[in-house]
């Protein structure tokens, strides 16, 4: 009997909720400066990334969390010579079982396993970026 | 694998080992297994680094083999086991979290 009642209700109630949403929301944008809604802040946009198909990686992004990753290595002494050009071995003086490494400790950032003739190229910050953007956007979706 | 092998080569392989080895490692599910491994691999190579007798080279590569295909039987019969979580494991993730 209850079971019942309630399958009786629940479409209307649902009906209800949506009317409701559906009618607030304009409102709610309306009601938002323009100013506010220009400068979005991180939040929404990450969260609509993480539902969209065309996602992928935007090159800051990447590079941000490159840098990142480079920084918290612990054979790397000199933080100032870290940027988007630097060579691990030319200017932060990694050898090459360190720089194996930092391509592993990068992997583990976004998840995913670059094969062994790839790693192998990678001997620059700038080259990791590159090859992070040009994989596939489907790879990144569940990584934050 | 010969011990005529051209430098370079070796290099190349000794890379490849270094690498294979310490992705099998991570895949430890017991947290004192896995840091051991990674250390031990880490540790190793480094000790062996400026090693320039080939026979040596040539010894340590075959070991890292060996060592290797054990990791690779070991890390599967660990992935078999549920282990609970240690303190020290389990740090805030950065950023974000959705779930």
């Amino acid at each position: 009997m209850l079971r019942s009642s309630i399958f009786r209700s629940a479409p209307a109630a649902l009906r209800r909720a949506v009317s409701l949403t559906a009618v607030a929301s304009p409102k709610i944008a309306a009601a938002r400066p323009l100013a506010s809604r220009l400068a979005a802040p991180a939040l929404p946009a990450r969260f609509a990334r993480f539902y969209s198909a065309d996602a992928g990686l935007s090159r800051d992004e990447v590079q941000a969390r490159i840098l990142e990753v480079v920084k918290s290595f612990d054979k790397v002494t000199d933080p100032s010579k870290i940027t988007s050009e630097a060579s691990f071995a030319a200017d932060l003086g990694l050898d090459s079982l360190d720089t194996v490494e930092v391509v592993m400790a990068i992997e583990e950032e976004f998840s995913i396993e670059i094969p062994d003739k790839e790693a192998d190229e990678i001997k620059s910050v700038g080259q990791a970026i590159d090859y992070i953007l040009a994989q596939s956007d489907g790879m990144f979706l569940f990584v934050l | 694998m010969s011990a005529t092998q051209s430098p370079a080569s070796t290099k190349a392989m000794t890379l490849l080992l270094y690498r294979s080895l310490l992705r099998t490692s991570r895949k430890f599910s017991a947290y004192n297994f896995r840091e051991y491994a990674l250390r031990r691999t880490r540790d190793a190579f480094r000790d062996h680094m400026s090693e320039t007798d080939p026979r040596a080279i040539q010894e340590f590569l075959t070991k890292a083999e060996n060592s290797l295909s054990m990791l690779k039987r070991q890390t599967s019969i660990s992935q078999m086991y549920k282990f609970n979580e240690q303190v020290v494991e389990s740090r805030p993730k950065k950023g974000i979290s959705v779930v």
